[in-house]
């Protein structure tokens, strides 16, 4: 538990020994598959199956780590740090026990589909986990929690009509334009995922642009507006990232349990057969 | 229903605050106490510091300052009698040796934190428990203080810990002092301020210097000598004490306050370091008859203790083994400052740190934004250690890409204890967490409102007091002290995006933040 795990939280800690592990594996594979003919349910091809068996269930712990064994068991970091790389290794492990073929039965096929289907949402969820926080850190001034997102952009809302209500009818009538239905609920856009500002230059150039028509004594009060809308912007791409790194789990978790519910007949017809 | 009565607590507490009574210039011309401030000017000056100074009366038995505690505020005894205990049996507990009449203050101890949990919650530093009430060798370590005595004043100027209880025997009136009234006094009367230092250079230097490096080897005599020698200053926040260039001609040892130190970049200054008690500075440039490579300046109010240039060479020449600890630390200071001056960055964060008060704590809770999927793990692990209350929310000041929660920092100087009616926030002697008894803790919110970032805060029990309120306590991260495994917040972390930090430990600071 030192120290300096947290000092380079970023860098693919395992990688190197995963790639090295799964070769290994497929290495192994090959080489026994010189001598016995590959069969998914006898000789090395079972002890495959089994290794795959015994992997999947290691993975099922890590949504119970919390409750049942992170606090005696190391870290957080390390379990999600082993069920991210052993779950590479696991998908390797169900090819080799397929003896990289295609399974033929609907039992199997349903089996090699959700695992490369969980395996897949898997990664792409860390890839989601690295890339959002980052763009949120790196993109945005505003740091906020999900859940008060409504309450603040309520009070956005009351500080921009506050300052609109005794301004001239021109800066009015712009706000009642082009702010005021954007202001009243956040906008959500799947764009800030590959761009945490995607349409704010385009959308604070109209206040610019309106800076010019005031009245002098006026232009203060754009920039003020242009400020709270810079930061109506801002919770959108909050709140849009931030509900991507909440749901895409949808993609991944119900996928997993389908998968666990199937292995255990694919294992007691296995057994019965 | 618990042993401790809170309701019986926060009823005496009331009563003591309605016996805590404004003091009156009338009243206070006749004290003793006010007998060297210059006659022409007295009253201008009591009608001042009056706003900080109370009578305040104890009856037999009333704790008045609690060993391990820290206080704000120096007392003078009007009337009565209060008996000063240290605790012998916890100091041998922390292997603290037993006080002596020639050195009356107890060994200083450091701020550390559980060893299993060390690299979790940043480094302890040096930062030490002093005592400032003398002691005499007697079988039951107590000694009794009398009518027109002072004490509690060196933990209240230098926020050390308290070294001993002090109790009332019988009916005590005292007056309390709160620090800017005292250091009102200590500036306006020359006989005050030589009586603190007297008493401090009497009681505490010894012990003070003994805890440095560089007087731990050298021999009593010497150290007697160097307790007579020493100049004791004091600074204002903001003042300068050496400017860079200028000849190095002390050494200076930090006895309280924070002291900011820098290079000259350019039309800026930048921050190299900063020095706390217990801390030293000067020996670089004595060793390599350097001019002053930095300028040294008060952050706050800062009390030094200055070694001569010519005393500073009799020590090496008395205990020449402490040379290349000194080598050492000079040529470790001299590359942080090139350190700084090569990348200006680095200090950014330092300079950070001090306008954020983020500098004052022993362990602050930083949460990397760009690593961190707000899946909120840390704080629903924190509230699954304290019976489903979390003590932190993943909300405060956002630096880069850093997000400082509002989690106690275990401040070095905890503020937050100095006013506790019923001593519920302790910090136990040389550990690092300061925790809230919520058995004892009345709901007064003094700490909360002490606590200079708003780390503390009042959450209510569920039960109703007889006029009709909801009882509060105060609430704090205690680094989950019950969990042996350390702060639920780092641990539970699946992206290792929490951390813990110590801002004193620069090395560790530059390559987190960078």
């Amino acid at each position: 538990m030192s120290s300096g795990i947290a000092l380079a939280p970023k860098v693919p800690r395992n990688l190197k020994a995963t790639a090295i592990v799964s070769v290994a594996l497929v290495a192994a594979c090959a080489v026994s598959s010189l001598f016995f003919p590959w069969h998914a349910n006898r000789g090395p091809g079972l002890v495959f199956g089994f290794l795959a068996a015994f992997l999947f269930a290691f993975e099922m712990l890590y949504p119970w780590r919390r409750r049942l064994a992170s606090r005696f068991l190391n870290t957080a970091r390390n379990w999600l740090q082993a069920h991210v790389y052993l779950g590479v290794i696991t998908l390797v492990s169900v090819f080799i026990h397929a003896g990289f073929r295609w399974p033929t039965g609907a039992l199997g096929w349903s089996l090699m589909m959700l695992s490369v289907w969980t395996t897949l949402t898997g990664l792409l969820g860390v890839w989601l986990q690295k890339w959002i926080p980052s763009a949120l850190a790196d993109g945005l001034t505003v740091e906020v929690l999900y859940e008060r997102i409504p309450a603040i952009l309520d009070k956005l809302r009351t500080e921009a009509e506050t300052l609109v209500e005794n301004s001239s009818d021109r800066l009015k009538r712009f706000y009642d334009r082009e702010a005021r239905q954007s202001m009243g609920s956040v906008s959500g856009s799947w764009g800030y995922l590959f761009n945490v500002a995607a349409g704010r230059e385009r959308a604070l150039e109209k206040f610019r642009r309106m800076s010019q028509f005031v009245d002098p004594s006026e232009q203060d009060r754009v920039e003020d507006l242009m400020t709270i809308y810079t930061e109506k912007l801002e919770l959108d791409a909050q709140y849009s990232l931030q509900s991507i790194l909440r749901r895409w789990q949808v993609l991944h978790v119900p996928a997993a349990g389908l998968l666990i519910g199937l292995l255990v007949v694919h294992i007691a017809v296995w057994i019965v057969y | 229903m618990s042993a401790i009565d809170r309701a019986e607590l926060a009823r005496r507490h009331e009563q003591r605050l309605k016996l805590l009574v404004p003091a009156a210039v009338e009243e206070l011309k006749g004290l003793s106490l006010f007998s060297g401030l210059p006659e022409k000017a007295r009253d201008k000056i009591l009608e001042k510091i009056r706003q900080y100074v109370h009578w305040v009366e104890f009856g037999p038995g009333d704790i008045v300052l609690r060993q391990g505690d820290y206080s704000d505020s120096a007392f003078f005894i009007v009337s009565g009698t209060v008996e000063v205990q240290a605790n012998l049996k916890s100091q041998e507990r922390f292997a603290v040796p037993r006080l002596r009449s020639t050195a009356t203050g107890a060994a200083p101890r450091e701020l550390r934190p559980r060893s299993s949990i060390a690299g979790m919650v940043g480094k302890g530093q040096k930062t030490f428990i002093l005592a400032d009430v003398a002691i005499e060798d007697t079988p039951d370590s107590r000694v009794l203080m009398q009518e027109g005595e002072v004490f509690g004043e060196v933990a209240a100027l230098s926020r050390y810990a308290v070294g001993a209880t002090v109790k009332s025997v019988g009916t005590t009136r005292l007056l309390q002092l709160r620090l800017p009234g005292l250091r009102m006094l200590m500036k306006t009367s020359k006989e005050f301020q030589k009586f603190v230092d007297d008493r401090y250079r009497r009681r505490t230097l010894s012990s003070h210097l003994r805890n440095v490096d560089l007087f731990s080897k050298v021999d009593a005599r010497f150290l007697k000598e160097m307790q007579e020698r020493a100049e004791l200053l004091s600074f204002e926040p903001g003042q300068i004490i050496v400017d860079e260039g200028t000849e190095a001609d002390a050494f200076y040892l930090v006895r309280g306050g924070y002291v900011r130190v820098s290079v000259r970049a350019g039309v800026t200054d930048l921050v190299v370091t900063y020095l706390r008690k217990g801390e030293y500075v000067g020996e670089t440039a004595l060793l390599m008859n350097l001019d002053w490579p930095f300028t040294l300046q008060a952050m706050e109010y800062v009390e030094l203790v200055k070694i001569s240039k010519e005393d500073f060479r009799r020590l090496l020449a008395v205990a020449p083994d402490v040379e290349d600890k000194l080598w050492n630390d000079g040529v470790a200071q001299l590359k942080a400052r090139g350190s700084v001056m090569r990348d200006p960055i680095s200090s950014e964060y330092l300079q950070m740190a001090a306008e954020t008060g983020l500098i004052h704590g022993e362990s602050v809770l930083l949460i990397d934004l760009a690593t961190c999927t707000r899946c909120d793990d840390c704080v629903r692990a924190c509230a699954e250690t304290h019976g489903g209350t979390p003590r932190f929310v993943r909300e405060g000041y956002k630096y880069r890409n850093w997000l400082i929660p509002s989690a106690c920092y275990q401040c070095t100087d905890p503020v937050c204890m100095t006013n506790c009616p019923t001593g519920a926030i302790t910090r136990e002697v040389g550990t690092l967490e300061v925790t809230i008894n919520e058995e004892t803790c009345i709901g007064c919110s003094n700490c909360a409102k002490s606590c200079p970032w708003d780390n503390i805060v009042m959450i209510e029990t569920g039960e109703v007091r007889t006029d009709g309120k909801a009882v509060e306590v105060a609430s704090k991260c205690d680094l989950c002290i019950s969990r042996p495994e350390g702060p639920a917040c780092v641990q539970m972390c699946p992206q290792g995006a929490t951390i813990r930090i110590n801002f004193k430990d620069i090395d560790r600071v530059s390559t987190t933040l960078r």
